[in-house]
């Protein structure tokens, strides 16, 4: 057994060793937020933003956002994006701070931005409050309705300093939403099962921004839950028989789910939507609160509402904004016009 | 093995800690933004003598702001959870016994969800959730590991266990039932991840650690006994029952800090001490310091990997240690068993 004496000088020993090693560099901590200066804001989630006077570099920490910042015309200022931010195909090709969830802050702070962009949709707190804390400036956006995402867009707009733009593109994507509620008002709602996941099975709950999305293109979700992302047993399923279910689909993969499929797998095969062929892909951006929701809502309208669209087959059935390069796209599998391209 | 002399012990701790300072070297140095080890020399160098002037602004950005408190906070958290494990092992005298196996981990988990249901963004308060949350369930677990007024290894180590998984089918609930959002940063609870360094002051974490550590550091030799035997323990004039206190609350201590600021972080406090005996010798007078230091050296050099190997994408720590960690810790028993 050990001596008192001995044991005492052992533990000062260590101590005097684990300190020893960490105090110089715990003396080298300082976080140097540097003061700027500049008007202070409020940003969509109640935190107080410190402007800079100008906003020449800006990164996005999402996908909506990178097309917000495309739709505005604004992509020479983007410093950087998401390894996410697919849509302009051009975004793919700016330089990546990582994933939304988990963005590396040193590639961000590397960039020098003057702003970035973030979303409560995609991005955590914990990297706004992070980013905060080395002084850089972050707008969080909280957008829950299709609405909401309209004055979303204006508003960062607004922020960069490109408000003229920010209001024209906001006013353009109103119009298109009013005119589709012109054709659509008369059109009883058709029922769907929007499929965020298929395995599990989860869907869209009331609140979400897709709830509206689908509202605007006169669908309504089966699903009447307060949660945002519910999971879904296949029985709830063929109990509510939706009208339509929807798919969403990536641009360079193709539709996630073939009706071949779904005729295939047991359960679903007894459903009178996939019966009757009633599966529907969207555009990914249908999830995204952007500009591109817009074009993801017409999109549906035309894939629920057939009959509302068929007689005016000939012409371009949205309108495409030429000014933020938008032109429409190429026809889809039924022959009909109903996205935007750059 | 040789005697363990104050000598010895002080030799061992002293290369560790220039192993532990050559992984702060290269972890500083390595990131998606290039820095030299020169410039971080001299960024460290003026830092320390407060020339914040002479510091370009970047590097002081990414090397003083964003690299040294991740780096710090997972020596912290990587000393916090070994020295737990060490503890924990004497305690039960078990070598499977760690800091998640005893359902800590768990609890802080289900501290931090609590406080995310209940205000979402309050600054610090998931932090202290998550400690509250590991310190009730060690002390729910402690008292359902007593039989007869005594602390049984056995029982409490099922108590530990059943705690865990009760505790973990409820945040499976409650994240499966509860509206939303809020709850998506979870993931990064149950991993383990440096990515999001709390608002607390390291300081105050430090202080923390170094007491708890102290404080298990003084029952060592008492510990060496009482794994021969609590009887011969006893009847040699050791104070089982204030030892076991000492250390038990220490190592919660210790697991709630680590937990509260890393979320669970698997397989250091059970893999570190295994490493350390089987390098040094079981004795704890040289395992303590030695868990501490070791632990804050894998920690620092798997949150390197971590930013590292896709960068700019960032891993979860608790991913890398468990990855590595498993191989390692199995060739260490294999050649020992030979």
């Amino acid at each position: 057994m050990i001596r008192a004496w001995h044991r005492r000088i052992l533990a000062v020993a260590t101590a005097g060793a684990l300190l020893s090693s960490v105090a110089p560099l715990a003396l080298a901590t300082r976080f140097g937020a540097q003061a700027q200066s500049g008007r202070a804001i409020t940003d969509e989630v109640g935190r107080r933003v410190t402007m800079p006077p100008e906003v020449r570099r800006i990164v996005t920490l999402a996908p909506n956002l990178t097309e917000t910042i495309y739709a505005l015309g604004l992509e020479d200022r983007l410093a950087g994006d998401t390894d996410y931010c697919d849509t302009p195909p051009a975004a793919k090709s700016k330089p990546h701070v990582g994933e939304p969830q988990n963005p590396s802050l040193e590639a961000i702070v590397a960039l020098h931005p003057d702003l970035v962009l973030a979303t409560t949709s995609i991005n955590r707190l914990e990297t706004a409050d992070a980013l905060k804390r080395l002084g850089i400036a972050v707008y969080t956006s909280n957008p829950q309705t299709v609405r909401g995402t309209l004055d979303s867009i204006a508003r960062m707009a607004d922020l960069v300093g490109a408000g003229g733009q920010g209001a024209a593109l906001v006013a353009q994507l109103r119009k298109r939403l009013d005119a589709l509620h012109a054709r659509l008002a008369e059109r009883p709602m058709v029922h769907v099962l929007f499929v965020v996941w298929e395995d599990p099975l989860i869907t869209i709950g009331q609140n979400t921004f897709i709830a509206d999305a689908l509202r605007y293109a006169g669908a309504e979700s089966v699903v009447l839950s307060d949660r945002n992302w519910p999971v879904l047993s296949i029985e709830e399923v063929i109990r509510l028989q939706p009208d339509y279910i929807v798919f969403t689909s990536n641009h360079t993969e193709g539709p996630a789910t073939e009706l071949a499929d779904l005729r295939a797998r047991p359960a679903w095969r007894d459903l009178d939507a996939v019966e009757m062929g009633h599966v529907v892909d969207v555009s990914e951006e249908a999830v995204r609160p952007s500009p591109g929701l817009v074009d993801a809502i017409e999109q549906l309208a035309h894939k629920v509402h057939p009959e509302v669209f068929a007689a005016r087959d000939a012409e371009p059935l949205v309108a495409c904004d030429a000014r933020a390069g938008l032109k429409p796209a190429p026809t889809d599998a039924r022959g009909e016009r109903t996205s935007c391209a750059r | 093995m040789r005697p363990l002399t104050p000598r010895r012990v002080f030799a061992i701790c002293l290369a560790l800690c220039a192993v532990l300072f050559v992984a702060v070297v290269i972890s500083l140095r390595m990131g998606a933004y290039p820095v030299s080890v020169r410039d971080i020399v001299m960024t460290l160098v003026n830092a320390t003598l407060r020339r914040w002037s002479e510091i370009p602004p970047d590097f002081q950005s990414i090397v003083l702001n964003i690299r040294l408190p991740r780096i710090l906070l997972g020596i912290l958290v990587g000393a916090s959870l070994s020295t737990a494990g060490a503890g924990f092992q004497a305690l039960l005298r078990n070598p499977l016994a760690d800091p998640y196996v005893l359902g800590v981990s768990s609890g802080a988990a289900l501290g931090a969800i609590l406080s995310l249901l209940a205000a979402p963004h309050a600054p610090g308060l998931i932090q202290a959730a998550a400690f509250a949350g590991a310190i009730a369930t060690i002390a729910a677990v402690y008292f359902l590991g007593r039989r007869g007024g005594q602390l049984d290894s056995g029982t409490l180590l099922l108590a530990g266990i059943i705690t865990a998984s009760f505790l973990s089918a409820l945040i499976m609930f409650l994240m499966t039932t509860l509206p939303g959002r809020d709850v998506r940063g979870m993931a990064f609870w149950l991993m383990g991840d440096l990515t999001s360094p709390s608002s607390v002051d390291l300081k105050w974490l430090y202080f923390l650690l170094v007491i708890a550590v102290g404080s298990i550091y003084t029952t060592s030799s008492d510990l060496n006994l009482i794994l021969t035997g609590e009887q011969e323990a006893r009847h040699l004039g050791v104070n089982v029952h204030r030892v076991k206190l000492v250390v038990y609350v220490a190592a919660s201590v210790l697991t709630g800090l680590a937990v509260s600021v890393s979320g669970a972080m698997g397989y250091v406090g059970l893999l570190v001490p295994h490493v350390m005996r089987m390098m040094f010798g079981t004795d704890y007078r040289v395992l303590i310091p030695a868990s501490a230091l070791g632990g804050a050296i894998l920690v620092v050099v798997a949150d390197t990997l971590a930013r590292t190997v896709v960068a700019p994408i960032e891993l979860p720590v608790g991913a890398i240690t468990a990855l590595a960690g498993a191989p390692v810790f199995i060739y260490l028993m294999r050649r020992r068993v030979r």
